[in-house]
């Protein structure tokens, strides 16, 4: 029996203390995204998986054709186990990469083909390195991680180095005199061609007899073999210091112990999470190891002392749950109760439900953002004020002063009755709306031909956007001055129009009445309905949860709005959370609730129709925009 | 309100259909000097126009500004007033309807097509481009050769299919005026006005990027007396 109990214990031990893959996530991490089902990802192929952002550290390694034709479950990572990607920066380093559980090491260093065996200074734990990154083996967990020193780190010893040495300022002015020189303004060319033809005619010369200029503004290696030049010296600096800053890093995570689950406490409760995927983001260190912030560290302590304090706490984790019919992200936002308490006033306000009559029930998608400014200044003002006026810097201790006689002089009812906060959006669709064109008319005796201005039609989408008032007089003096001064404005009686305000082709409408300032260029709505849709408007119903919820409220029909949004015109970053919905058809709803004094929620849901086929990429694709927003 | 403006832009962008209207037109004398037109209308989507070049970047790409736009235009013109034989240059532009109007007399055929050349390889860097070696307009005084230019088959082949589609919605017009009356043509797809002086072919200009070789004409002349 004293047997049994002895190895039920032991069981109970191991089971306790048994290291998972988010034991080695490091302390210096700001940002986590944390895959709990892997299982998910079993048919996602390695190379579809490498595309992904949060994946670009490895990219180097992975994209030379050891992923080709393999899917996750060949890799040898644990299934069982989470798979964690991270990201964050230390005071002088940053650290990017990811863990996980190893089932199969022979199958792992298949995939990541390029990594050799190092020597480990500590016990138990194998170290691998390839050309930019390393991983690191501790029983059956790894990580695969990269150090890189900040470049003001490496800028200020090199250039400390380089001036005790005896040596004059570095930098070549003739290089900002250099025709080559990237100026976005210059004839309107692009960086990449400036780049193209820079690249060009230098193979060009080294494709010919003609020597390069000796004065050619090019690096020059010194005479001396055993003297560096500045560029070689900052290369000797920036490795010597990455291997500092590695052995520091490894320190800290297999000697002292120090990771994420350890230091914050959040992180480690939203690790009992059973949703699929999970994410935590530390906004706090992000200001600490922001170099903005360097000055104001050494010259006013105190002033950004009391600014950390304000952020301290300020972190967002979040849960994405994938259910048959549905997709759920979970936000939790969590600040200082300082900054809390000027979020609280902000999002306590009553929904405007005047608005409700000017957004269509058939539009493709729709907002309401609900809040009251008033009160958000008069706290921000009680909380934000203080840091500024009692600060040592004279600068922000006049900028406080001159924030109070504005407060003192500024009439303030009419500021924020006039705009209050509140406003909403709609998109409604694309309709035709009347312009002009240029027609040419042919003579058939010479084939000669005029110029005709004839009506035409063009596709436009319909929006309403609007913000809630109670002083619509001061708006209306502006609107009547500007229809007396100029002449694109009109004033039409229950509205006024001003010609071609849209791309230069239709007229844009103001509505200000009914405790609304409205912009649309939905004619039918100013002519006819300038007291809103009536029966065509949204129900109550419709907006139940944006009405009795805080700040946020967004509906869109995916499979309408998002489908029409042009994928070109949005750079990498955006078009990652676009291409998250593109194309499957269903609806989009965010809602936030009241914001309290410790932090705000927010609920993300994606409702569908049908099944999807690889619930995986949703993951990704998700897991990946978060990455790229916290970036 | 910044990103409502990008949505109404990003919309339109996408929305209106892409449609453009060229007519090229070839004034030709006798002894060889005449006339050359060269319009774009692009006024059925200028909401298309004005929507993208409100934004910073299109596919990837910067979008100029009206004002480099011009600046463009200008060096051109310029460039072109330079050229040998070439003379009386007007490069109009309505940047309301975005109609554009070029115009230039020339001394002969084979000054035009040399100066358009040395314009083309000025914008290309001065990079060499074969295609350019094509002669396009041959006359031999009671008979026109005409063709479409190969740099322009070349250059609609690198325009990227799903735009190529957009082209349908448009319209090219070829025309040649002679001060001879036209006896004879091979492209049976051509008309003769009236007056019997000048021909006109037409196509849309998609279907031009499919098949160059559609406005390709040998036009017959009546011997002068």
């Amino acid at each position: 029996m004293k047997i049994v109990l002895t190895i039920i214990s032991l069981l109970a031990f191991i089971g306790v203390n048994a290291q998972q893959s988010e034991d080695l996530v490091p302390q210096e991490a700001a940002s986590v995204f944390s895959i709990n089902n892997i299982n998910l990802l079993q048919k996602v192929s390695l190379d579809q998986l490498v595309q992904y952002e949060f994946m670009e550290e490895v990219q180097q390694e992975l994209f030379d054709g050891s992923t080709s034709g393999k899917t996750i479950k060949d890799s040898g990572i644990d299934f069982d186990q989470k798979l964690n990607i991270f990201m964050g920066q230390a005071d002088d380093y940053l650290v990017s990469g990811m863990t996980f559980g190893i089932v199969n090491k022979d199958q792992l260093f298949e995939v990541f083909d390029d990594f050799e065996p190092i020597e480990s200074n500590y016990e138990g734990v194998e170290f691998y390195s390839s050309y930019f990154n390393r991983i690191a083996i501790k029983g059956n967990l790894g990580i695969l991680y990269r150090v890189l020193p900040t470049g003001n780190r490496v800028d200020d010893l090199t250039d400390s180095i380089w001036y005790a040495q005896g040596n004059g300022y570095q930098w070549d002015d003739r290089y900002y005199e250099d025709e080559y020189y990237y100026d976005e303004e210059y004839e309107g060319w692009t960086r990449e061609e400036s780049l193209i033809e820079f690249t060009e005619e230098m193979e060009t010369e080294e494709n010919t007899t003609t020597p390069i200029d000796e004065e050619d503004n090019l690096p020059e290696a010194a005479d001396d073999p055993t003297i560096k030049t500045y560029y070689e010296l900052r290369d000797s600096v920036e490795m010597t210091l990455q291997n500092e800053f590695m052995n520091a890093f490894c320190e800290n995570i297999f000697v002292k112990g120090n990771v994420l689950t350890k230091s914050s406490p959040e992180f480690k409760n939203q690790l009992n999470s059973q949703s699929e995927g999970t994410f935590f983001i530390d906004n706090s260190k992000n200001l600490k190891t922001n170099h903005d912030f360097a000055f104001m560290i050494r010259k006013y302590p105190s002033l950004y002392d009391r600014i950390n304090e304000l952020y301290t706490g300020n972190t967002m984790s979040g849960e994405i749950h994938i259910n048959d019919n549905s997709i759920d992200m979970n936000l939790e936002t969590k600040y200082s109760e300082k900054l809390g308490s000027v979020y609280k006033e902000m999002t306590n306000s009553k929904f405007d439900k005047s608005v409700l009559k000017y957004i269509p029930e058939d539009n493709q998608s729709f907002f309401t953002y609900n809040v009251d400014l008033r009160k958000a200044y008069q706290e921000a003002f009680n909380v934000i004020l203080p840091i500024f006026t009692e600060s040592e810097s004279r600068e922000f201790s006049t900028l406080g002063l001159t924030i109070e006689l504005l407060d003192e002089f500024m009439n303030k009812d009419a500021l924020f009755d006039s705009y209050k906060g509140s406003m909403f959006g709609s998109f409604n669709g694309i309709k035709k709306v009347q312009t002009t064109k240029i027609i040419w008319d042919y003579d058939d005796e010479t084939f000669d031909y005029i110029e005709k201005e004839v009506g035409a039609e063009e596709d436009m989408p319909i929006f309403v956007f609007g913000f809630s008032t109670d002083r619509h007089d001061i708006p209306e003096k502006i609107m009547k001055h500007l229809c007396k001064h100029m002449n694109t404005f009109h004033n039409m009686g229950d509205y006024y129009m001003v010609d071609n305000a849209i791309l230069n082709a239709s007229p844009l409408y103001i509505i200000n009445k009914n405790g609304l300032f409205i912009y649309t260029n939905d004619e039918s709505l100013a002519k006819n309905n300038s007291d809103g849709y009536g029966k065509n408007a949204i129900s109550k119903k419709q907006v139940k949860k944006g009405m009795k919820g805080g700040a946020v409220y967004l509906h869109a029909d995916l499979s309408k709005a998002i489908a029409e949004l042009p994928k070109e015109i949005f750079n990498g970053r955006e078009k990652e959370m676009i291409d998250v919905f593109r194309g499957k058809s269903g609806s989009l709803e965010l809602s936030s609730s009241k914001s309290t004094k410790s932090g705000t929620s927010f609920n993300l849901s994606y409702q569908f129709e049908g099944e999807y086929d690889n619930s995986g990429t949703y993951i990704l694709d998700l897991i990946n925009s978060m990455y790229v927003i916290s970036k | 309100m910044k990103y409502l403006r990008v949505l109404i832009l990003a919309l339109s962008a996408l929305s209106a259909t892409g449609c453009i209207e060229i007519i090229d037109d070839l004034t030709l004398n006798m002894d060889g000097t005449g006339t050359f037109k060269y319009n774009i209308n692009l006024s059925s989507s200028k909401v298309k126009i004005n929507s993208i070049l409100a934004l910073d970047s299109l596919d990837g790409k910067r979008v100029p500004s009206i004002g480099e736009i011009k600046q463009k235009i200008n060096r051109l013109n310029e460039q072109l007033k330079s050229e040998s034989g070439i003379s009386n240059v007007s490069l109009t532009a309505d940047y309301t309807n975005y109609v554009f109007k070029f115009s230039c007399d020339f001394a002969s055929l084979a000054e035009l097509q040399s100066a358009i050349k040395t314009i083309a390889l000025s914008e290309n860097s001065g990079k060499a481009i074969p295609e350019l070696d094509h002669k396009w307009l041959i006359f031999s005084g009671t008979q026109l050769n005409r063709s479409v230019p190969e740099i322009t088959i070349k250059k609609s082949k690198e325009i990227k299919s799903a735009d190529r589609l957009l082209l349908k919605e448009g319209s090219y017009t070829s025309i040649t005026r002679f001060e001879l009356e036209i006896v004879k043509f091979d492209n049976d797809q051509a008309k003769v006005s009236a007056n019997k002086k000048a021909i006109m072919l037409r196509t849309d200009p998609y279907s031009l990027t499919q098949n160059p070789s559609q406005l390709d004409n040998t036009i017959y002349l009546k011997k002068s007396e």
